[in-house]
């Protein structure tokens, strides 16, 4: 690890890494409102099989976690506990917005309630469009993920700040 | 228990049920005298009485014990204002004022004198036959003191509701154990289901769906103001 922070990986061996950690990311299902359906159709039955893409949604607590995501409408007495939710992820972490409610706050985007896309709170990753979204859709947002973290430079994600929602 | 194999299925017993929803009616009339503002007797769907707010709890108190209405159904406030904002969620772009218009308002069954009421269903599910039978009671708040009762004393179950009441229409009930946020992030400001309360996003942004609104193909676009925009 100590060659990670240092910068000085070889090259191949980051790409090594990388391939490793993006087909096996532990995944915390944030299930918020009826997008959570859909992530469950996704997560959970043999048709969608997310599981061959290395996704494994069976993290006991979020500090286990490599990705949450966040499908569902946010609150802005939700808020707090997504905040929480996030520091308690360790480095690296990553965030999927499942949903307009997430994304922008979708049809309650004029509600006295509703937080207008949970990006204002946490850095989001990959937002995934769809009212709600099919389960494919989710499976895409993932595969992007999983090119982004294929293409992630480790040292310079080590040797950063700490990301800390503000 | 009352013997239930001579209630007959079908109209005749719908009848027998609105002789009882009248029934309702004059036992709470009797037992509350002048507090009873009006009231309303739906045939098939129930009745509705309005008291003075001073007897808000001495009717709920009689709903209980003289009618058998022991399932507290919900609590919750109405604002009878037209919304200062408009009807569509575009029409604040078009410059309404954002003033209340001054009374009277239209209100509901019973009638009613304020802008704001709390209305509360009590209902009796022990009778099988009367197994439908409720009452909807509900009582004018007036705008400069807006207090009333508490049911928790009768009806531990009326406590939340009153806490949603209380934040959702800044309406006082006096007597609960602890009015505080339920629905809301404490430290909240205003009370979101007054009609007067401003929805930030619309004022601040257009409503973004209306890009969506065109016409359909081989008709002219409509002259309701809303398609217009589009056009331009």
């Amino acid at each position: 690890m100590g060659l990670v922070e240092s910068g000085k990986l070889p090259k191949p061996l980051t790409s090594l890494l990388n391939t490793a950690r993006k087909y096996s990311l532990w995944a915390y299902q944030w299930g918020l409102a009826c997008c959570a359906i859909e992530m469950g159709a996704a997560f959970a039955s043999p048709r969608y099989d997310v599981m061959r893409l290395g996704v494994i949604p069976l993290p006991s607590s979020p500090r286990q976690a490599d990705v949450v995501i966040i499908s569902g409408t946010v609150t802005d007495k939700m808020v707090p506990a997504i905040k929480r939710l996030y520091e308690q992820m360790a480095d690296p972490k990553y965030v999927i917005s499942m949903g307009s409610c997430a994304n922008c706050g979708g049809p309650y985007w004029d509600s006295y309630s509703v937080t207008k896309g949970v990006d204002q709170v946490i850095p989001v990753d990959v937002f995934v469009p769809g009212c709600p979204p099919r389960p494919e859709a989710l499976l895409e947002g993932i595969v992007l993920l999983q090119q982004r973290i294929g293409r992630e430079d480790m040292a310079e994600r080590w040797r950063g700040d700490p990301l800390v929602a503000q | 228990m009352a013997d239930t194999t001579e209630v007959p299925a079908g109209e005749a017993g719908g009848t027998q049920l609105d002789e009882a929803r009248q029934g309702v009616v004059d036992t709470l009339t009797d037992a509350l005298g002048d507090a009873v503002l009006g009231s309303h007797v739906q045939p098939g769907h129930g009745s509705w009485l309005r008291v003075d707010r001073s007897a808000w709890t001495a009717a709920a108190e009689a709903a209980k014990y003289q009618l058998g209405c022991t399932f507290f159904e919900f609590l919750s406030a109405i604002d009878w204002a037209p919304s200062p904002w408009g009807r569509y969620e575009d029409a604040a772009l078009e410059g309404a004022a954002p003033s209340l218009p001054e009374g009277p308002f239209e209100t509901g069954y019973a009638g009613g004198d304020t802008r704001f009421q709390v209305v509360c269903r009590l209902a009796n599910v022990r009778r099988h036959e009367e197994a439908h039978l409720n009452v909807v009671l509900k009582a004018d708040v007036p705008d400069d003191d807006l207090r009333i009762a508490s049911l928790v004393p009768l009806f531990s179950g009326a406590s939340w509701h009153e806490r949603e009441c209380w934040e959702m229409f800044g309406i006082t009930f006096e007597g609960h154990p602890g009015l505080r946020h339920i629905y809301l992030p404490s430290g909240f400001e205003g009370n979101p289901l007054r009609k007067d309360f401003p929805l930030l996003a619309r004022l601040v942004k257009p409503w973004p769906g209306i890009v969506d609104v065109e016409p359909m193909p081989d008709e002219p676009p409509s002259g309701d103001g809303r398609t217009e925009e589009v056009a331009e």
